[in-house]
């Protein structure tokens, strides 16, 4: 399900069903890292929008975590670590991070939910077709990764 | 000089009484047309998009295809791919499934539970229904899977828009 009210109206009457949040993390720069941080960022969007799209009634896409890339590591990791708790308060069993900052993979075991890193893709130069080919490829190998996630804890 | 001499806050009080009826006009009218709009759509719903399966290739089996429209929310114009699952049924009747499971909308696939291969299966919540899209008693989804109205066009299948099954199986 995304964050727009139609589909929390479908959420808030079969809670039941929707166990699994996921965050997409942004970072943000701007000078000469702006453009890599725009197509990441683009990236993100798409695959997070394919993945929900595949298991819309069971994970809720939750507004992307973005924060300065220039920020202090402690800040950005107490940032995230807040909604973690919100969202486990709000009884998702199952957390997802989804990113494609290297970064993030040497603090991984700080937070709760699964972190999941996929280098970016440069997407500019595909058409519509062969990034969307692209983009299931690679969700193909997140769908497994969910569904395990899912059995482990029947 | 006439009687009715029209005074500075008369004056005001209709023109503003005026303006005030163009906006509520302005803001009813979209108001209304979005309240007819639904009715007039299925209407004219003959929209048919090609796929890039030939009809001679629809086997017993059903295979996936996607096909891409343009579509427009608000402003925004995108493009979008949607799925079906295709197949000739035993009377050789091509059928057109939707992938939108009727539980709370994953994707559904064709024989991808090992534990059955002749059916949909929706990973979500375990969903499953037959090869005719009826869903399977005690699984989640309550109604069949929706059909695309079909169509044939210089050897390619042209899918509508899906429409949930109205005959009860
Ligand atoms: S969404 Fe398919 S079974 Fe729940």
């Amino acid at each position: 399900m995304k964050w727009v009210s139609k589909d929390i109206e479908t959420y808030l009457s079969a809670k039941e069903y929707v166990d699994t949040a996921v965050i997409p993390l942004y970072s943000v720069s701007f000078g000469n890292e702006m453009k890599q941080s725009a197509s990441s960022a683009e990236f993100i969007t798409l695959l997070t929008n394919y993945l929900e799209r595949q298991f819309t009634g069971r994970l809720m896409l939750v507004p992307p975590y973005t924060y300065l890339k220039s920020d202090q590591y402690e800040d950005i990791m107490n940032g995230l670590k807040k909604w973690e708790e919100k969202i486990e308060k709000n009884e998702f069993k199952h957390i997802f991070y989804i990113t494609s900052e290297i970064e993030w993979k040497n603090v991984e075991d700080e937070l709760k939910g699964s972190l999941i890193w996929l280098p970016s893709l440069p997407l500019e130069y595909l058409n519509e077709s062969q990034k969307m080919s692209m983009i299931e490829s690679q969700v193909k190998q997140l769908l497994t990764l969910f569904t395990q996630k899912w059995h482990e804890n029947l | 000089m006439s009687k009715h001499r029209v005074s500075r806050r008369q004056f005001l009080s209709y023109t503003l009484t005026g303006v005030g009826g163009f906006m509520a006009a302005g803001m009813l009218m979209p108001m209304v047309r979005f309240a007819i709009d639904p009715v007039l759509k299925a209407e004219a719903g003959g929209d048919f998009i090609a796929t890039p399966l030939k009809i001679k290739d629809i086997t017993a089996e059903p295979q996936r295809v996607d096909f891409t429209f343009e579509q427009k929310d608000a402003w925004y114009t995108s493009e979008v791919t949607n799925t079906a699952w295709v197949y000739k049924d035993e009377q050789d009747n091509i059928v057109a499934l939707s992938p939108v499971c009727k539980h709370l909308g994953c994707t559904v696939g064709w024989a991808s539970s090992e534990d059955h291969p002749d059916q949909f299966f929706c990973p979500c919540h375990f969903g499953r229904y037959t090869k005719d899209g009826t869903n399977v008693k005690g699984t989640p989804p309550l109604a069949p899977l929706d059909v695309y109205p079909i169509q044939e066009k210089d050897g390619l299948l042209y899918l509508g828009k899906a429409e949930p099954r109205t005959k009860e199986a």
